[in-house]
């Protein structure tokens, strides 16, 4: 039998040393919105997904003014005045100056919800972002993604985007109709439009969107670690559950005192959410997603 | 060691010795800086030394290869041999611990994004998002790949029509088989025309009939447009089929790399014939083969004799002397090894081993294996081979007697 001989080789290796790094290239935009739309459109097909993420704000947005107005239409409506006892006189002056129907309806849909209402971006965002990069493990289709050209910067980008727009686009879809069920089941007892106010401007466009970001911060991170959606929810829900409740009941009277305040506390959620996310982007790479794959 | 003896481990490690040209880790443009032609200088893919470590071992340890543009090259081995590793590495996706990699120039350590666009992988599992179609998972990766939507669009109704998917184009995926979700992956591997496919298991899970499908459109693939394709994989039917080099891959590294034939040649001198004589071979003609020059076993067979002779040319001489002494020769099939001997038979010398590489001390070579140990074997349906050690095993046939079996 003939053996074939193989070229002959005589070569040195390549040296390693002073092997550069691609320079720096702009954010490839294309394929980020790529990324984002195809995940978008996912969710919005997944019902396991978006039942659970629309429960509680529809819950808390169009059950809660139902059930305040109608309790506070029945009867002499609900007695507050102990609560707002303990509320400071700045805050209490005006709703006590309201006739008694009205001041529970001022009170919870006014102030009171605002700052809970920061729970649905966080929820929304947390949810969606578990499944940034879990849920691609889970389904088998991370690797397919890493091997396409996208930058580990711009698929992190990407991620973030995809979870974070479907997040504040479902906080001000929910304020709208927040607004319309509010205004309209108060409207036998307000006879006026009351909301909305500054301070749900406020929370709305400036501080839900800074929670929504910092919730991403955290659990985009934690997607990428854990190997399945569960597993990012379980070990988010040790981090992101502490600051629902951190957020919610220090912030609370925060939102309610002024304007200026409401603006203050935005802007350190969303400094802390800059830092986390632009951190988590600093140290995501593909090599750490596919090692635990 | 004799010279046919050392063969297999000079075949192996002159195939795993790095380019000439001492050319750095630059990363430099995909087709530029090369003549056409221009092959030798510039292979599709060259590794040095590549190794990848994860905290639970070494994946992938001191891989040096070569491959040329246009070649199909097997990368062979049992589950955590280190195939899908070197893919990740090769593609970017993972970054190397030592050594280094160039994809059509690039290295991917370097410029990663630029060595993907040029790319095409298919994973061993289709990856394709359920709850999107075929359209919506083709159309995101078109988009990610930079490929403007009229094109896009274009492109996936040209590559589905081709692959037989056109009528599932608008379904969600949900509903495909495993063989249409691979139809459709290969789809969208080839959307951007890349010049290197990664196929990392593309029939796993298949069946026999899908397998051969895939196979097909692998097969025609890999000879259109001069595409290098790197095949992964651990069914060596379809790597015989396809593959113009194997690389034989055990714990990360690289035990064997080079075409069947030239393995061989290091593995085993002789080839194994049957010569069908229609009934036993009497001693006279035993006798009178084994006097043949070139002849170097001969094995008395129920319906004639098994030889290994040094080459080919020996057996017009050794039928005429046969047929002088009045044998009537019905039949003569030449069994050169396979690619299943081949393998196997590195596989157990590794394991004999238990080393890295077989270098220097591989141990002298025997006769190719016989048509009896080869029985012992299994293809199974689905491409897949069983080994010896593997179970269950038809009842082997009796072994020849000693006085039979050597000369």
């Amino acid at each position: 039998m003939t053996v074939v001989e193989p070229t002959p080789a005589t070569a040195a290796p390549a040296p390693t040393a002073g092997r550069g790094r691609a320079p720096r290239v702009p954010i490839d935009w294309q394929a980020v919105w790529a990324v984002v739309n195809k995940d978008v459109t996912a969710v919005r097909r997944s019902k396991a997904v978006v039942l659970p993420m629309l429960l509680v704000p529809v819950l808390m947005l169009v059950g809660l003014p139902l059930f305040i107005s109608f309790a506070s239409a029945r009867n002499g409506g609900l007695h507050i005045d102990s609560f707002l006892s303990n509320v400071p006189h700045h805050l209490a002056a005006p709703i006590l100056s309201l006739p008694p129907k009205q001041q529970a309806i001022v009170l919870v849909l006014g102030f009171l919800v605002a700052p809970l209402f920061l729970i649905v971006p966080l929820m929304v965002s947390a949810v969606l972002a578990a499944d940034a990069f879990a849920g691609e493990k889970e389904r088998k289709t991370l690797e397919t993604l890493m091997h396409l050209p996208i930058s580990d910067r711009d698929l992190y980008l990407s991620k973030l985007l995809s979870a974070f727009i479907p997040s504040v686009v479902i906080s001000w879809v929910g304020f709208a109709i927040y607004l319309v069920v509010s205004n309209a089941s108060a409207w036998p007892i307000m006879h006026r439009i009351f909301l909305p106010t500054w301070l749900w401007a406020v929370v709305i466009f400036w501080v839900a969107p800074a929670v929504a970001a910092l919730g991403l911060g955290v659990m985009v991170r934690v997607s990428a670690r854990a190997r399945t959606s569960q597993e990012a929810n379980q070990l988010g829900g040790t981090v992101i559950l502490p600051i629902v409740i951190l957020v919610v009941g220090q912030t609370s009277f925060l939102l309610l005192a002024q304007i200026w305040v409401s603006l203050t506390v935005g802007a350190v959620v969303w400094a802390i959410a800059i830092w986390l996310n632009l951190r988590g982007a600093r140290r995501f790479t593909r090599d750490m997603l596919a090692t635990r794959l | 060691m004799d010279q046919t003896g050392a063969s297999f481990a000079r075949v192996a490690l002159r195939y795993v010795t790095p380019r000439a040209d001492g050319q750095t880790g630059h990363s430099t443009p995909i087709g530029g800086g090369a003549a056409a032609g221009d092959v030798l200088s510039n292979p599709a893919i060259e590794t040095y030394e590549l190794t990848r470590r994860f905290p639970s071992g070494v994946a992938l340890d001191h891989l040096t290869l070569r491959v040329e543009p246009g070649e199909v090259l097997a990368l062979l081995g049992p589950n955590g041999a280190g195939k899908t590793t070197t893919v990740r590495l090769l593609n970017g996706v993972l970054r190397p611990n030592g050594g280094w990699a160039k994809v059509l120039g690039v290295d991917p350590e370097v410029d990663p994004n630029e060595v993907r666009r040029h790319t095409g992988v298919l994973t061993e599992h289709a990856g394709l998002d359920e709850r999107l179609t075929a359209v919506e998972n083709l159309l995101a990766t078109a988009r990610i790949r930079g490929l403007d939507d009229q094109l896009a669009r274009r492109r996936i109704g040209e590559m589905l029509e081709r692959f037989g998917m056109s009528d599932r184009a608008d379904e969600p995926v949900r509903g495909a088989s495993t063989g249409q979700r691979k139809r459709i992956a290969l789809a969208r591997a080839l959307l951007h025309e890349p010049e290197v496919l990664f196929l990392d298991e593309p029939t796993s899970g298949l069946d026999p009939s899908a397998i051969r499908d895939v196979v097909d459109l692998i097969g025609s693939l890999a000879t259109e447009h001069g595409r290098t394709v790197v095949l992964c994989t651990h069914f060596l039917g379809e790597a015989g089929q396809l593959a113009d080099r194997m690389a034989v891959l055990s714990h990360g590294r690289l035990h064997a790399f080079g075409r069947p034939s030239e393995l061989a040649s290091g593995l085993w001198r002789g080839l194994p014939t049957e010569i069908d004589l229609g009934g036993p071979a009497t001693d006279d003609l035993v006798a009178a083969a084994r006097g043949v020059r070139g002849v170097q076993l001969v094995h008395a067979l129920p319906n004639g004799l098994e030889v290994v002779v040094d080459e080919r040319q020996v057996l017009p001489q050794l039928i005429s002397r046969l047929v002088e002494l009045d044998a009537e020769v019905f039949g003569v099939v030449p069994h050169p090894p396979t690619l299943e001997d081949v393998y196997f038979e590195i596989e157990a010398r590794v394991a004999t081993k238990g080393s890295s590489q077989l270098d220097g001390e591989v141990p002298p070579p025997v006769a190719p294996p016989s048509a009896a140990t080869r029985k012992r074997r299994h293809v199974r349906a689905d491409g897949g081979v069983v080994g010896p050690s593997t179970p269950p095993p038809p009842p082997p046939p009796p072994a020849p007697h000693p006085e039979e079996a050597t000369r």
